[in-house]
């Protein structure tokens, strides 16, 4: 699947909510897509699933297509079998094909005690369900997700898990917005960052230089190096368990630091161990030459962010924490 | 398509709202036929009239389908959530799944149109030249039914997605299809078939208007179907 400058605004007045974007999709390929609220990520879903036409540019190669929306307001008069069963047959399945269909991802989903119940009488979770069940009936060879984790439970978003993986398997596309960047971590190929209506293209850990070790770096190319952060996938590692402990760490190495920053680095989100041990008071002043951080790497970009920030502070290197998944990595200084 | 016309008319009926438009026809219908029975009564010795009488309760039944057909329209164009609507473009393509939600709102159309000119045909009270003026007001229901479905699709989602803005333009819009001399229906309703004499299929134009604005209509609604946000 090809994107040719898409871009999209909702109106000739509004401003351009995704912006020149041309990008290979290639089979097989976890794609996660990351941003803010309002960054366009819903957008740019809605564009590559074929729900939303761009308002320039085009879409193209675009593969059997399927797609579960942000939120699925049940206000349809039919039961979730019933609709299932009628999105069964629109995906192209036959009658009895769509029946079974329909039996297997309700059972899959844990959703088959409220199957008879109308739409409208449903949860948030029970709609998210029916919602990701019309999707996967057709085993699509590509799949859309919008925060299809949003409200299920555990059995269910281990469903959703496994679901993804037989997709993935079978060669499909899938591309997600999960706001947890525990999810599906480990088997993420791609990462598109959205912001300001552009798109970055990272590696995500599965990617191939996602578990390479970045190289050193210096505080006087701040570019470059957190080009090398990316290189090293310092973004979402978490292990193919999908749990939010098992993060993968990065490893900064920085110097030209007073002893007393050390205790103000322990406590900044995702640091989990700073060596040496943050000094007593009365050293505070004492220059370190060399500090260690390891940092969640979901964290890593923020926290390098900062310390490029910090007067007189030098970045060494940026590494991945020796590429395993782990719950605790230990690194030895 | 058929699955998308399944699914589309599954849910006209399963959401109810059907019921709507289909009270409104009764209730019109119902109102022309007391005032045509009274006009009949005092015109009962005119027989050359009676056909006349037949012809103008045709002319109201079709009338009235202007009004009821766009509310129709309406009511299958904000029948299906966002997101469900989503699903189904990305399964088939967000304007075939409009061109299904705009066919099954007019088939419904027609099944009122042909149920309006049978009730007009059995309840008539005269038994004089039937099938002619009964072909006329069946062509004058279909122009009625293309007309009553542009005004719905076009002064309502996703072109009109100001939901009282939608609701006053497409009433207004009504009134001027139905008193406008510009207007097809008007034009099919007061045109030529008002007599029974030349009680006729109504002359091709209003036919070929009627199809030409029922055409845009549904193209500029499809074709905005996957391009505008709920």
């Amino acid at each position: 699947m090809q994107l040719e400058s898409v871009s999209k605004r909702y109106g000739l007045r509004q401003p351009w909510v995704v912006r020149n974007v041309s990008q290979e999709v290639a089979a097989g390929r976890l794609i996660r897509l990351e941003g803010p609220n309002g960054s366009g990520k819903s957008t740019l879903l809605r564009i590559m699933a074929g729900a939303l036409m761009p308002s320039v540019g085009r879409v193209t190669g675009r593969p059997r297509a399927a797609y579960v929306p942000e939120r699925f307001p049940g206000g349809l008069g039919f039961s979730a079998r019933e609709y299932l069963h009628h999105m069964a047959r629109i995906h192209g399945l036959s009658g009895p094909a769509a029946s079974t269909a329909v039996a297997e991802w309700l059972d899959r989903l844990g959703a088959t005690d409220y199957a008879s119940a109308p739409l409208r009488t449903l949860s948030k979770g029970m709609c998210q369900k029916v919602a990701i069940a019309q999707a996967l009936l057709s085993r699509p060879h590509l799949l859309v997700l919008d925060e299809a984790w949003t409200g299920l439970d555990q059995a269910a978003r281990g469903a959703l898990d496994a679901a993804v993986g037989e997709r993935l398997a079978d060669g499909g596309t899938v591309l997600f917005v999960d706001h947890d960047p525990a999810r599906l971590a480990g088997q993420v190929d791609e990462r598109w960052q959205l912001a300001g209506a552009a798109v970055r293209y990272l590696p995500g850990a599965a990617g191939s230089g996602g578990r390479a070790a970045g190289g050193g770096g210096s505080a006087a190319g701040r570019t470059a190096l957190s080009e090398v952060a990316e290189a090293a996938g310092v973004g979402e590692h978490v292990g193919p368990d999908g749990g939010a402990r098992a993060e993968a760490a990065v490893i900064i190495e920085l110097g030209g630091l007073e002893a007393g920053s050390l205790r103000q680095l322990g406590v900044l989100d995702g640091v989990l161990s700073v060596w040496p041990e943050p000094a007593s008071d009365d050293e505070s002043g004492r220059l370190i030459e060399l500090a260690r951080l390891t940092v969640a790497g979901s964290h890593s970009d923020a926290i390098l962010r900062r310390l490029l920030g910090w007067d007189g502070v030098h970045v060494a290197s940026v590494r991945a924490a020796s590429g395993q998944y782990g719950a605790n990595p230990e690194v030895a200084p | 398509m058929i699955a998308l016309l399944r699914y589309q008319s599954a849910n006209l009926f399963r959401s109810h709202r059907w019921i709507l438009p289909l009270i409104l026809y009764a209730a019109l219908i119902s109102v022309a036929g007391t005032s045509t029975h009274l006009s009949a009564s005092t015109s009962a010795q005119l027989a050359k009239l009676e056909g006349q009488n037949l012809a103008s309760s045709f002319d109201w039944s079709a009338a009235i389908l202007v009004p009821v057909v766009a509310l129709l329209t309406r009511s299958m164009l904000t029948a299906e959530p966002g997101a469900a609507r989503a699903c189904v473009a990305v399964a088939r393509g967000a304007g075939r799944a409009q061109l299904a939600t705009l066919l099954v709102a007019f088939a419904g159309g027609l099944v009122l149109g042909l149920i309006g000119a049978c009730y007009e045909l059995l309840t008539n009270p005269h038994h004089t030249a039937l099938l002619i003026p009964f072909l006329a007001g069946i062509g004058k229901a279909l122009v009625c039914v293309l007309v009553g479905s542009a005004v719905g699709t076009l002064f309502n989602p996703p072109l009109i997605r100001h939901a009282a803005v939608a609701l006053l333009s497409t009433i207004a819009a009504v009134v001027v299809a139905l008193v406008s001399s510009v207007s097809p229906a008007s034009a099919a309703l007061h045109g030529n078939g008002a007599t029974v004499q030349s009680a006729a299929w109504p002359t091709g134009v209003p036919l070929l208007a009627a199809l030409v604005l029922l055409a845009v209509s549904w193209g500029a609604s499809c074709w905005l179907a996957g391009r505008r946000a709920d």
